[in-house]
């Protein structure tokens, strides 16, 4: 285990601390995504954000502009207040991600760029992450999880109760609104390396093995990002074993693992008392 | 009667352009157990969320205790998603919010209202469980403690017991006439059956036709 991290350290250090990153801050927002029942949004953002990073090579400006100026326009769309409208905010999450990824090809394909690159700016490739992406990523990621960390229980709490929230005096729509702007923001800044399918994985996959293992809040809060790191290891180290393409081997090993997380659950659950279970 | 601890003076609520009530004049007295009845529609949950300073009022004024004191709301219980993995107390740990400091734990005394709300609903032994493994009576005593760690002077509670079968409706009600009587507590609540109301207190809040009044149940109007 040692000699493999080391050796993928040596040839591909960027690729590993920026898959670790982003695979530890996707889940911990994950939680949230999934607890909010907004599964949807994940997969709409990260299509989305490649949406950016396709413009981006027509307009010629950096990936991370693009993408961020969409996301943060389709966060803003999805922030309407839906209760009253004929059709549902899911619908709209629906169209702007057919929208987003059909213009994705469509500019792609105008950009006079290759198969290559469409794959590319849809699946990302984690191993040719760069040291200037890495400084971005960087540069982006951490005040983020620090803001993350600063406000998970008003968060937590508008999110579970928003009207008993109010109530005690909790701005819900700065709370709701920050989160989301940071998913935003996350999602553009790591759209380009880990690739719309690898985002909405570390979204959804290994937070709900967090979630399907532990009963107890804060205990998924702390091994949704353990996990989704665990699996990006595993993932790296197979892809560079066996020459596999990184991104999809990194998704394989997060399904793997929560599929191992959701037979230990259930086992333990049928086998020990309910009394004893954690 | 008690001075009053919330007042509404003319006051209009509103969906968009549709008025659902308008001119509502109410003085609930301090000390107060008040169902909220009316046919379904009629507003008494807009009524009473308005007052909580959920829904914003078009014209006339609402003076409320709630910026010292905030209330404290008892939703329905299936307001609080069973996807959440958190335990009751957690939940009542909720209530502490305006309380607390960023980052820091509870406070020994902190830890001890939250023992203490627990304990009046009879709810103590359960702290550790997960919300969502509770029964809809056990739930909503959970909410109940919830709105009692921050010692409100109001309770407001959004049909309470619509969920519940006889003998949790029983037990809750019973406890939320408790805390009226012992602990001086002003309980609002909706609900939908006039007569069990009657039998919970003199005085009902009626609301319909786009007004709400307080009704004393032996025939005089209180309030208008």
């Amino acid at each position: 285990m040692h000699d493999a991290m080391a050796c993928l350290y040596c040839q591909f250090p960027e690729a590993l601390t920026a898959g670790l990153l982003i695979s530890a801050i996707c889940a911990l927002l994950g939680v949230f995504v999934i607890l909010k029942r907004a599964v949807f949004i994940g997969i709409t953002l990260s299509e989305v954000a490649a949406c950016g990073v396709a413009a981006s090579f027509l307009l010629g400006i950096p990936p991370f502009a693009g993408s961020l100026v969409l996301v943060l326009g389709a966060v803003s769309l999805l922030a309407l207040p839906f209760e009253n409208q004929r059709i549902p905010r899911d619908t709209l999450m629906g169209i702007l991600f057919i929208a987003a990824t059909a213009l994705t090809i469509l500019l792609v394909c105008k950009s006079g760029t290759g198969l290559m690159e469409v794959n590319a700016v849809l699946y990302g490739d984690l191993i040719l992450a760069s040291t200037k992406e890495l400084k971005i990523l960087f540069g982006i990621l951490t005040p983020a999880l620090i803001l993350f960390l600063a406000i998970l229980r008003p968060t937590l709490y508008t999110f579970m109760d928003r009207e008993g929230a109010k109530v005690l005096g909790i701005k819900t729509w700065v709370w709701e609104t920050i989160y989301f702007l940071m998913l935003g923001v996350i999602i553009s800044a790591a759209s380009q390396i880990a690739g719309a399918m690898l985002i909405f994985c570390y979204l959804v996959v290994c937070p709900a093995a967090a979630l399907v293992a532990s009963k107890r809040i804060w205990v998924v809060l702390t091994i949704a990002p353990l996990l989704s790191m665990l699996a990006t290891f595993i993932g790296m180290v197979v892809s560079f074993n066996f020459d596999l393409p990184t991104n999809q081997t990194i998704c394989m090993s997060c399904c793997i693992l929560f599929g191992i997380t959701a037979l230990a659950s259930l086992t333990y659950r049928q086998f020990m008392p309910v009394s004893q279970q954690a | 009667m008690s001075d009053p601890i919330i007042i509404c003076s003319d006051v209009c609520i509103a969906y968009g352009r549709q008025e659902v009530l308008h001119g509502v004049n109410l003085e609930i007295p301090r000390g107060a157990f008040l169902p909220f009845t009316g046919a379904n529609g009629s507003g008494k949950t807009t009524l009473l969320r308005a007052v909580l300073g959920l829904l914003p009022i078009r014209h006339g004024t609402l003076q409320t205790p709630f910026n010292k004191n905030p209330a404290g709301y008892v939703p329905q219980h299936r307001v609080i998603d069973p996807l959440y993995p958190v335990s009751v107390k957690q939940i009542v740990e909720m209530g502490l919010y305006p309380e607390r400091k960023w980052f820091r734990p509870l406070t020994v005394q902190q830890k001890k209202l939250v023992i203490d709300a627990l304990e009046q609903l009879d709810m103590a032994e359960h702290m550790k469980k997960n919300f969502r493994e509770l029964s809809g009576g056990m739930k909503q005593k959970v909410l109940i403690a919830r709105a009692l760690v921050c010692q409100p002077e109001v309770i407001i509670m959004d049909e309470p017991t619509s969920e519940l079968d006889e003998e949790s409706e029983t037990e809750v009600l019973n406890h939320l006439l408790q805390l009226n009587r012992d602990h001086g507590k002003t309980v609002l609540m909706v609900h939908h059956d006039l007569e069990l109301a009657k039998k919970l207190s003199d005085i009902v809040c009626k609301v319909g036709r786009g007004n709400a009044q307080i009704i004393n149940i032996n025939g005089g109007q209180t309030d208008a």
